[in-house]
């Protein structure tokens, strides 16, 4: 990779399996065969920009390093990981909310009434902040995957997870108690590519922002 | 044996060659323009900030020097009845990083220009912005861009609209990573909501050369800011002339970087690629005043330790050494 090359870093899962789609037949398509291959370095249909493909958490820091110079990713990992990056736009996909959800028995009321309460999640700067907010305390304990099945096994009384379609609760038999925040995906960039080389970048977050939302 | 990210790292021979000839350098331009040198005390016993080194001497707190302007403010308000009209410095600071990864500043050289309350700015910041023109050449540096922006261009509707503390804090968050959204966002429900928003979305509209001021027209509050507005367009039509080759002007109206200190114009020195600026500064007026003295102040500060990390990362932006 030379200093020319410059880097979008694209998320892995959930966003990226609605990004990818998206992008097809625009001047950031992904190279399908490289998609299909263990590659992380995909070439896009614009010579001389290239994708990285990392996971959520993992992408903001790459961001506000520098080594990719734009990057997609969604506001609730933006909001718990507080990087140093610009967020040019609100790009609409990938909306979902962050919830707490309990067993479909438990109200809002049974766990406020909790003298100990227990919230297992992989957000914890949110919940950290509702709570406060609601002027609850509570233990938060922390997963990074599979959070449904907490308050199924007896590992917290709740959690405070991403809901798109309910689909997962309802299949583990969980409900929204109760609606903290919302995210969508977010079209972030590098503050010192984006300060340094607008020339090159602007016109990049340009066509990102046409091809994903549909305007310029 | 412990790893340790070398926050303050040695330099080996090129780069300590490097950084005395810079030190130089940037003091014979500063000298030469009647910046006179002054050397604050390199331990600080004021009240200390978070991310500075601190130790005791005996039983009393105090800190490696953090920040040369914070340190040269005590010393100017305690030594003289009278501000000097232009300071110059050059030395080591010490603080810790905000991430635990990132190097942090360690040399700075600067300069300030100082004056009684009262007196006309217009002139003292297009010298300033004058004197940082010339540093990228002074370095060797092969191109160079420099931002022209305003703090007041933020803080005025802000306090116009009587948003203060986190509120307010929110509204420059989201302006500092460019996000009107965000804006839009922290404001859900205050009267004020969609006017600061309409002000962000124009402040961020345009990010170019001297007619990017014209965005301003945009904003609910284009009238309360003329005359920031007007003090910007005869900085670039006093600057543009005598622009040097490969220094590009850029207006930035969303600068909000220090919102806390500045007051006025601010300046941001950057390289094409680099990925911190490497010279910044600004108006700070209420920095005297808070220390007892009726004096207004504005400087710059070229930050040596960023510009040798790009010399060894990025040698290619630099002329050949003669």
């Amino acid at each position: 990779m030379t200093h020319s090359t410059l880097l979008i870093a694209f998320p892995k899962g959930r966003l990226g399996d609605e990004l990818v789609p998206k992008l097809a037949h625009t001047p950031l398509a992904l190279d399908p065969a490289a998609l299909k291959s263990r590659v992380l370095q995909i070439p896009t249909a614009t010579p001389g920009v290239a994708a990285l493909l990392l996971k959520g958490a993992d992408l903001p820091r790459y961001v506000a390093a520098g080594v990719a110079s734009l990057g997609i990713v969604g506001s609730d990992t933006l909001d718990e990981m507080d990087m140093d990056l610009l967020e040019l736009a609100d790009l609409g996909f990938g909306a979902c909310r962050l919830s707490l959800c309990a067993k479909a028995e438990v109200t809002l009321e049974d766990l406020r009434a909790r003298p100990h309460l227990r919230l297992a999640t992989k957000f914890p700067k949110a919940t950290e902040a509702w709570l406060s907010r609601e002027g609850l305390t509570a233990e938060l304990v922390p997963l990074s995957s599979s959070a449904e099945l907490a308050p199924l096994l007896g590992l917290a009384d709740a959690i405070v997870d991403l809901v798109q379609t309910g689909g997962t609760l309802k299949a583990h038999g969980l409900v929204e108690t109760a609606i903290l925040g919302r995210s969508s995906a977010r079209l972030v960039a590098a503050r010192g590519a984006y300060l340094s080389e607008p020339g090159r970048l602007r016109p990049l977050a340009g066509a990102l922002i046409a091809a994903l939302k549909g305007q310029d | 044996m412990a790893v340790r990210t070398p926050h303050f790292p040695d330099l080996l021979f090129s780069a300590a060659a490097r950084l005395r000839k810079w030190e130089g350098t940037l003091m014979g331009h500063f000298a030469a323009h009647g910046y006179r040198e002054l050397h604050p005390s390199l331990v600080l016993r004021e009240a200390v900030p978070d991310g500075a080194l601190r130790f005791f001497d005996g039983d009393e707190l105090v800190a490696l020097r953090w920040d040369f302007t914070m340190a040269l403010a005590g010393l100017l308000a305690r030594t003289f009845p009278a501000p000097p009209d232009r300071v110059a410095y050059a030395g080591a600071v010490f603080r810790r990083p905000v991430q635990p990864w990132e190097a942090v500043e360690r040399f700075e050289v600067g300069c300030e220009r100082l004056q009684p309350e009262g007196e006309p700015a217009a002139e003292a910041d297009v010298e300033l912005a004058r004197m940082l023109m010339a540093v990228p050449g002074l370095l060797g540096l092969k191109s160079a861009i420099l931002h022209l922006g305003n703090a007041a261009l933020v803080r005025r509707p802000l306090e116009a609209e009587g948003l203060f503390g986190e509120l307010a804090d929110a509204v420059v968050a989201a302006l500092s990573r460019r996000a009107p959204h965000r804006v839009r966002e922290a404001l859900d429900g205050h009267p004020s909501a969609a006017r600061l928003t309409a002000h962000a979305e124009a402040l961020l509209s345009e990010f170019d050369g001297p007619g990017t001021l014209g965005a301003l027209a945009a904003s609910p509050y284009a009238a309360l800011l003329e005359e920031e507005r007007s003090h910007m367009d005869r900085a670039l039509q006093a600057l543009l002339p005598i622009l040097p080759p490969n220094l590009e002007l850029r207006v930035d109206l969303a600068d909000v970087a220090g919102l806390g200190f500045y007051t006025g114009p601010t300046l941001r020195l950057w390289a094409p690629g680099a990925q911190q600026e490497l010279a910044a500064g600004g108006r700070y007026d209420r920095l005297f005043p808070g220390l007892g003295r009726p004096w207004q102040a504005a400087g710059f500060c070229v930050r040596l330790s960023r510009l040798l990390d790009l010399a060894a990362t990025r040698p290619d932006l630099f002329e050949e050494p003669r």
